[in-house]
């Protein structure tokens, strides 16, 4: 059993883990890159999580409630979502946007295919989505890192998509997360060491963080500049919602695939479609849609990477 | 005149063509983003359904089983043609803004979904009715869609706007707010029929 | 061989009613039909070039290409052209009044599909607005809609580039 995924191909072995024990782990190391997200971007970014949190768990109460099943917002799926919401907003996010994010999440990207376990993509970037289509000028609003007077700045990618260059923007600066970025997304430190201990336990899986970050790192070095293999592939590793996405969205366990041959596959798929978007798409950043779609194929890739019985 | 009138409404609320048949959902994703539009492709589909309703049940005894459709389609789409006409003379802006889904209306389901399904085997009154309850069926389907997405999408009633500072929620007017209005509201009329 | 023939004459018959039916139909609304567009277009023409008090379009092959603009005293003063160009969700026309050194007076859109709200947007006086007073290079300056970039791009761009060509073919002119 090298797999200790809840939901994995078969045979099965009950060991003593419960889903509401990972979610709450998971959820503890995702706090380590919201607390330097509060100390880059200001107190502002600590409302939008608490507000996208709490908005997360009473949409899901109130639907639970209403259609007479259990309320199981203490299962810590509810509260990653709102989290993970918050986490791709820019911080000074307009609270009732918030709201409408983390009830659109709840409602529309998990409850309305009946709750845990049987959402086809992943609650909070359908959120993210939702938002980004409803409000773009509040979406890509982004406030100056270390400021905290409502300065605001393009991010990285933005700059590099408007004008063809990035700025004037160091990688110490991008993995440290001094830039202007979504709450979550910009420190790299923190991200990498809140995601150290669910991947020592194996909660998550190395497999689609790694083949989903190299791919892309691979595709925007080939594809990055003008001539082939130029291109500034730790600039893209680095910057916008990559490691987060790598990380804490693409392996979500309900929304990808079971094995490990279909977790590369995913992991595969998400890098290249994340490049494309960021290189020749018109968004500057293409992670969340990357993401989605690899969602919507993910029951495909299940089929064909299907382990053989065994002994046939 | 209770058998007509029983007709008539069977297509407004038991047979909804949108909410309970399922029919001609493609030109409500598309021209559902505002009243006018709605109100618009509800009346000139409401008039081809009649229209072909009436002449198809005429020539019921006519028309021979195995050429049926052609003959059909012909008939539909001579009044298609006709409503293009009289709306390009007669109000320009609604032609233009409902487009080539004005000539798509041949190949709406509804219109051909009643020929075959009823018209050509009910008397001519009667397909009278069921042509008019439909059409109006279809019609406030559309007014309830559009209306929904023209408020919340784009915060305006008829073009209006309503309250002002209000930030609209814009994906509902793009097509991917058409699919999420229709399921939610097919879920609802599910939800209200299921309870009965 | 008797039931084709049935098929043929049947079919025949309500297609030749449909014809028969469709040319009356066409024969009351054509006038009216060409009236609207004929109407619409001088509306269109006052609102892009209000100073302006007759117009002459000039044509090439059955196609207007521009139109002269004259003033009061019958000098020819302005051109005015439509543009088009592919959308997000439609082709969006627009007509432009330009000054015979290129700078546009004014534009207005004359047909759109764009989406309600969003792109649609190109219509109102704050994006069309811009436009007025600028040279020909000056239209890069015109800010796109936030949110309607692609259908912002296909005004801005289609009058750009429309507004070159016919300032091209007029430079030779008297």
């Amino acid at each position: 059993m090298k797999d200790r995924l809840i939901v994995s191909a078969s045979p099965h072995l009950h060991k003593g883990e419960s889903t509401t024990r990972i979610m709450w782990i998971v959820f503890l190391a995702l706090v380590p890159a919201g607390a330097a997200g509060v100390v880059i971007f200001g107190v502002r970014a600590l409302w939008v999580i608490l507000w996208s949190i709490f908005f997360a768990l009473a949409s899901e109460a109130a639907i639970q409630a209403a259609t007479k099943r259990k309320v199981t917002i203490l299962d810590g799926s509810a509260a990653i979502t709102g989290l993970l919401l918050a986490y791709n907003l820019p911080p000074g996010a307009p609270l009732w946007m918030v709201a409408a994010g983390s009830f659109f999440s709840i409602a529309i990207g998990k409850q309305v295919f009946g709750g845990l376990g049987q959402n086809i993509f992943n609650p909070a970037l359908v959120g993210r989505v939702f938002l980004m289509a409803s409000w773009p000028k509040y979406m890509t609003t982004f406030s100056k890192p270390l400021s905290y007077d409502a300065v605001t700045s393009a991010t990285p990618l933005a700059l590099l998509k408007e004008s063809g260059v990035p700025g004037n923007i160091s990688y110490q600066d991008l993995f440290w997360g001094l830039r202007g970025g979504c709450i979550g997304e910009a420190c790299i430190v923190a991200l990498l060491l809140g995601a150290a201990f669910p991947l020592f336990k194996k909660y998550i899986s190395w497999h689609i963080p790694f083949t989903y970050i190299a791919t892309t790192g691979v595709f925007t070095y080939i594809f990055g500049a003008k001539t082939f293999f130029g291109g500034d592939w730790m600039f893209h590793v680095l910057t916008g919602g990559l490691v987060l996405g790598a990380f804490f969205m693409a392996t979500d366990y309900v929304t990808s695939p079971l094995t490990r041959r279909g977790q590369i596959v995913f992991g595969i798929g998400c890098g290249i479609l994340t490049a494309v978007i960021r290189l020749w798409g018109g968004y500057p950043e293409g992670v969340s849609y990357a993401i989605l779609m690899m969602n919507a194929a993910t029951p495909i890739i299940d089929r064909f990477t299907r382990n053989r019985v065994y002994g046939s | 005149m209770k058998k007509f009138f029983h007709e008539f409404l069977k297509g407004i609320f038991r047979e909804n063509p949108t909410f309970v048949l399922a029919l001609g959902l493609c030109p409500t994703l598309a021209v559902s983003t505002s009243l006018t539009n709605g109100l618009g492709m509800g009346v000139a589909a409401t008039f081809v359904l009649l229209g072909s309703n009436v002449i198809i049940s005429g020539m019921r005894n006519i028309i021979p089983g195995r050429i049926r459709i052609p003959c059909y389609i012909v008939v539909i789409a001579t009044f298609v043609t006709l409503v293009e006409m009289t709306m390009k003379a007669y109000s320009p802006a609604l032609d233009r803004a409902l487009g080539i889904y004005v000539p798509l209306i041949v190949v709406n389901c509804i219109v051909l979904g009643r020929a075959e399904a009823y018209a050509c085997k009910s008397s001519v009154t009667n397909s009278f009715f069921d042509g008019l309850g439909m059409g109006v069926g279809f019609t406030l389907a559309l007014l309830l869609i559009s209306g929904i997405r023209e408020v919340s999408g784009a915060g305006t009633i008829l073009g209006r706007e309503i309250i002002k500072g209000f930030d609209p929620v814009r994906v509902i007017s793009m097509p991917s707010g058409a699919l999420l209005v229709i399921g939610l509201l097919l879920a609802f009329f599910n939800l209200i029929k299921r309870k009965k | 061989m008797k039931e084709m023939v049935r098929y043929g004459v049947t079919l025949s018959l309500i297609c030749g009613i449909a014809a028969a039916s469709l040319a009356a139909v066409n024969l009351m609304t054509k006038s009216r039909i060409i009236a609207q567009a004929q109407a619409e277009e001088g509306t269109a023409l006052k609102d892009v070039l209000p100073q302006a008090t007759r117009f002459e379009p000039v044509k090439k092959d059955g196609e207007t290409l521009y139109y002269k603009a004259f003033d009061a005293q019958g000098n020819w003063t302005a051109v005015a052209f439509t543009a088009d160009q592919k959308g997000y969700s439609s082709v969006i026309q627009t007509m432009a009044g330009m000054s015979r050194d290129g700078v546009i007076s004014a534009i207005k859109v004359l047909s759109q599909n764009e989406t309600p709200g969003l792109g649609s947007g190109v219509t109102s006086p704050d994006f069309c607005g811009q436009f007025s007073g600028k040279a020909i290079d000056g239209l890069a300056e015109v800010s796109a809609i936030t949110g309607a970039t692609i259908s912002s791009k296909a005004v801005i761009d289609s009058v750009k580039n429309k507004a070159q060509e016919i300032k091209e073919l007029i430079r030779n002119e008297g």
